[in-house]
């Protein structure tokens, strides 16, 4: 319609059936795109705007917004005294969680390929901790590690490993690796399944060969079996590095990120800054820099991801 | 070592997992099943000294857990639906088709995908408002699908990318449509990553709370998650009902997983295919 | 062919518009008549709901046109929900909460005397109308209060052979002492995050500290509160506590006194039934008043609870909003509330009701020497967040002094 009212005008007639043309193609992905572009737009990203403008405002202990407070809230943010060990930590957290849990699901994936009677139930088994809540299981390992009546503590007292109760989530070194110990447990399932499915991606033959080649065990995994997983590993690690990054349940049900701050990773700090402190303003800079930093990661992520298709 | 002896290693390492990732679960079931006053006893003991299975019974009452139960899968179920709706012509047409800004969008995902609604409860809060939509199941459907969204396309992405272009040309060709060569050919292929993309999404909804807590406001729009916490307050503790709940809560996740595993290990690799 | 895209876009929009359209809750409280109001409820215990639901079935039937949505929210995630409604200008009609002083100052919410008759705010005892004023006007509605005292195990006083509970911090200390030396924790001492405040507070009044000064200042660091602190240190250095005070909560302290581990703890007219009773029905236990460093006089830590009127569009929901509180605040009505969970009386007229039961009554009568936290005061809620993340440590590795100027900095810096 509009073409043909612009054309009318006299413009050369050629013209606007190219940009016409032109158009049609920039616009035929839409039809396909728009529901989740739209879902995406609004729903995800409009609250992050929101999220940036609020690190801009003051806002006042109950909530009420006062005016612009240009970057105060990033001073104030980065005056903490606790800010660098926080985010240390956090690396420590991200890293430390994912390392482990590669590791382990590497042992775990071979596992729950291999054959061997009752494998199902077995799978069904590694299922259950992705499939509770983490609230939930957080809050049961509190209970079993509770110094009185925890089980954890009964078992090595039993055992004659301890002599006394340890109150494990009072001391910031043992919580601190007991709820990695936790996110560990959480993670796995779903890593695992990650690797067993790359597993059962790579074909049979390749072994074959390998076998007529006569490599050992081990020469095979690690010269073929590994390299193979790769893709499989990689969406594993990106997953995991967000969901660990992003845990809140865990470290808030257990240990709320103290004494003090000495188990804050940046999602309790941030929590903390809200609602102890009572800073809302400053705890929106503090999510600011969270995403900075998960955006970092996907830009680690792309170029692992760029590096792994260019040698495949 | 023989072949037998090698199966029999195996299946006691198997089963050793499995008991592994199922003990803070059994703990969960014997803390539910012990009367109230026996729950803070030190040292604790491993199982009741009195097996207490009103506890499960008692739940219904102490709380509107069918109502709880019946959102949380409107819930989940919803999201996982919308978010299927969503992804699935993206993820299709990205896979088959180059277009401009087809790596914009790919990267827009990949972004999207980190953000945890923890974060930015405040702004999908105020988005509720505006669109009128608190304290309804809508806002809850509509906010776990969009956070699942990004995660489902690369998924499903990956998943159509990996189905040989032939195969579908060679059904359009017989004259199917392109439509019909999608529904028969080439997502059935594709079945292991769409079961993924529903399990992911589901399980993410099913657990989702912070969302939860500040749209829904009445009872009878809050899912499980909301609901179960509320046993234990500064006033009281019912650990015992909290840990019966969260286990009632586990089984239809699980049932949900039994059915589809098989199909879930061919899909969790689909996203990695570029 | 293009049209089979379009179709099938458009079979998803419309479903997900569908699915998104489809019935709206009748729950939001917006009419334009300002005649249905909402009310945002804390859990105290089990018996919470039941009450207000029937309380507003009453209302509801007596106020004809008038309705009230109901909205119940733990203690727990009742900070997160209440600094999103007031961020997103969604703040409840009414709302039952533990400040109001940061309200008052951003003009948020009515003046006590514009939302309640003057019968009722005459029936409001005068030391929590104290407690409800900012700038010396009346904001807040003093809703429910508790008082805490000393929790003693008489059988473990029996058998450390300890005649009466102490009176003295000297002999706090030495009681506990004995009661290490028969076998059980001497004192409980709750300083993790949950209550640390509450805890502090209650030991710093009855050495003359506080929070503070006579001009109303921050005295925080002050020399008796250091003194507390340090006599609190000393307590846990010596063994006597349970271990690792500062990640301790109240529920733990009280799951363990009332299994008859614990010698002596602080705790509120809630405990027994929230607590003690659940776990062991039995247990000889004893009320005494906090013990101060002298012995001679004793103070209460006094807690209040309050309703906050917020302000709607030019003051519409006013009317609703007085007849729903003047319908609470009958003597009838709010004295059910307070025997159904076991708090103390804020208003005149409740405040026989309790008395007849004897362990209530310890509390009652311990209201009058009760002291309060300055929640009057806007930055006491950063106060009290930074005490609740702090104060702890100066139990466990910590030097208090170092802690409490920490503390007062925090503040000063609030305000």
């Amino acid at each position: 319609m509009d073409g043909v009212s612009i054309a009318g005008r006299g413009a050369p007639a050629s013209r606007p059936a190219r940009l016409l043309a032109r158009l049609r193609v920039l616009l035929a992905p839409l039809p396909w795109l728009a529901p989740a572009l739209l879902l995406i737009g609004a729903v995800v990203l409009w609250p992050v705007v929101e999220m940036v403008r609020t690190s801009f405002l003051a806002i006042s202990s109950s909530g009420a917004t006062l005016g612009g407070a240009g970057t105060r809230n990033y001073k104030d943010l980065f005056d903490e005294p606790d800010l660098g060990a926080v985010l240390l930590r956090t690396l420590l957290w991200v890293v430390g969680i994912v390392v482990i849990t590669t590791v382990l699901s590497l042992a775990l994936g071979q596992l729950l390929n291999a054959r061997f009677p009752g494998r199902r139930v077995v799978r069904w088994a590694v299922i259950v901790p992705w499939a509770a809540s983490v609230l939930m299981t957080a809050l049961i390992w509190r209970w079993m590690l509770d110094n009185d009546s925890g089980v954890v503590n009964r078992l090595l007292l039993d055992l004659g490993l301890v002599d006394e109760p340890v109150n494990w989530l009072a001391h910031p070194g043992q919580a601190m690796a007991w709820m990695m110990a936790v996110a560990v447990f959480v993670t796995l399932p779903f890593t695992s399944f990650v690797i067993l499915a790359g597993l059962q991606s790579i074909p049979p033959e390749v072994y074959e060969a390998a076998r007529v080649d006569g490599a050992s065990g081990w020469t095979t995994y690690l010269r073929i079996t590994l390299p193979l997983l790769r893709p499989a590993l990689l969406i594993g690690t990106i997953i995991n590095c967000i969901n660990v990054f992003n845990n809140f349940p865990i470290i808030w049900s257990m240990t709320q990120g103290g004494p003090q701050h000495a188990t804050d990773t940046s999602t309790t700090f941030t929590y903390k800054i809200a609602f102890f402190d009572q800073h809302v303003g400053e705890s929106a800079a503090m999510a600011v820099v969270n995403f900075a930093l998960v955006l970092f990661m996907v830009a680690l992520y792309l170029r692992a991801a760029r590096r792994s298709g260019a040698t495949s | 070592m023989t072949r037998r002896w090698r199966v029999a290693l195996l299946a006691g390492v198997g089963w050793l997992v499995a008991l592994f990732f199922l003990a803070p679960y059994v703990e969960m079931l014997l803390t539910a099943l012990k009367p109230e006053h026996e729950l803070t006893r030190s040292p604790g003991g491993y199982v009741p000294s009195h097996w207490q299975w009103s506890n499960f019974t008692d739940v219904w009452t102490a709380a509107p857990l069918w109502t709880n139960l019946r959102v949380s899968l409107t819930v989940a179920g919803g999201s996982t639906l919308l978010t299927l709706l969503c992804a699935l012509p993206a993820a299709y047409y990205s896979a088959r088709n180059r277009f401009r800004g087809r790596g914009a969008f790919l990267v827009l995902v990949l972004v999207t995908q980190m953000f945890a609604p923890t974060a930015l409860v405040v702004g999908v809060y105020r988005e509720a408002v505006m669109l009128n939509l608190t304290d309804t199941l809508e806002a809850l459907i509509l906010v776990n699908a969009a956070f699942n969204l990004p995660f489902c396309v690369w998924i499903l992405h990956g998943s159509f990318s990996s189905v040989p272009r032939e195969l579908e040309e060679a059904a359009f060709l017989d004259g199917t449509g392109r439509i019909g060569a999608l529904l028969r050919v080439t997502l059935p292929v594709s079945m292991p990553g769409v079961v993924t993309a529903v399990v992911y999404t589901f399980i993410a909804a099913w657990n989702e709370y912070i969302v939860a807590l500040t749209v829904s406001v009445s009872d009878n729009r809050k899912p499980l998650t909301v609901a179960i916490p509320s046993f234990v307050t500064q006033y009281q503790e019912h650990w015992q009902y909290l840990f019966a709940t969260s286990l009632i809560a586990i089984i239809p996740v699980v049932v949900l997983f039994a059915l589809v595993e098989r199909y879930l290990i061919g899909g969790l690799t689909a996203g990695s295919v570029k | 062919m293009r049209k089979q895209f379009a179709g099938a876009t458009a079979v998803g929009l419309s479903l997900a518009l569908a699915l998104t359209g489809c019935g709206k809750g009748s729950s939001s409280g917006d009419d334009s008549s300002g005649k249905t109001i909402r009310f945002v409820a804390a859990i105290y215990d089990d018996n919470t709901k039941g009450y207000w639901d029937g309380l507003i079935k009453d209302f509801e039937a007596k106020n004809p046109g008038y309705k009230v949505n109901l909205e119940m929210v733990d203690w727990e995630q009742m900070d997160r929900k209440v600094k999103t409604y007031v961020q997103t200008k969604q703040a409840p009609d009414v709302l039952n909460y533990n400040a109001f002083s940061d309200f008052a100052r951003d003009g948020l919410i009515y003046k006590a005397e514009e939302v309640v008759s003057p019968q009722v705010l005459s029936d409001f005892t005068p030391t929590f109308v104290k407690q409800a004023q900012y700038q010396g006007a009346q904001y807040g509605l003093p809703f429910i209060s508790s008082a805490r005292l000393l929790f003693y195990n008489k059988d473990l006083f029996a058998k450390a052979k300890i005649d009466k509970p102490p009176a003295s911090w000297a002999e706090v200390q030495a009681d506990a002492q004995k009661i290490k030396a028969a076998g059980a924790t001497g004192y409980g001492l709750p300083l993790g995050p949950e209550e640390a405040q509450a805890e502090f507070y209650s030991w710093a009044m009855n050495n003359g500290g506080g929070w503070v000064d006579s001009s109303g200042k921050w005295a925080i660091n002050q020399k008796a509160n250091v003194e507390t602190l340090t006599f609190l240190r000393d307590l846990t250095k010596s063994g006597v506590t349970q271990p690792n005070p500062e990640t301790t909560d109240r529920a733990k302290v009280f799951n363990q006194f009332a299994q008859g581990r614990i010698g002596m703890a602080i705790g509120g007219p809630f405990t027994k039934a929230g607590f003690i009773d659940p776990a062991n029905k039995n247990l000889n236990f004893g009320v005494a008043p906090l013990p101060s460093k002298n012995g001679s006089s004793h103070d209460t830590l006094g807690v209040m609870d309050v309703l906050a009127a917020f302000k709607r569009d030019g003051g519409k929901n006013k009317e609703a909003v007085r007849r729903f509180l003047d319908f609470f605040y009958s003597a009838e009505n709010s004295s059910k509330f307070l025997k159904l969970e076991g708090f103390l009386p804020v208003t005149k007229s409740a405040g026989d009701a309790l008395s007849a039961d004897p362990y209530m009554k310890q509390f009652v009568d311990a209201l009058p020497t009760s002291q309060f936290a300055p929640t009057g005061n806007p930055a006491w809620s950063a106060v009290a967040g930074a005490v609740k993340q702090d104060l702890g440590a100066a139990v466990a590795n910590g030097d208090p002094k170092k802690v409490l100027d920490g503390i007062q900095q925090t503040a000063e810096k609030a305000g």
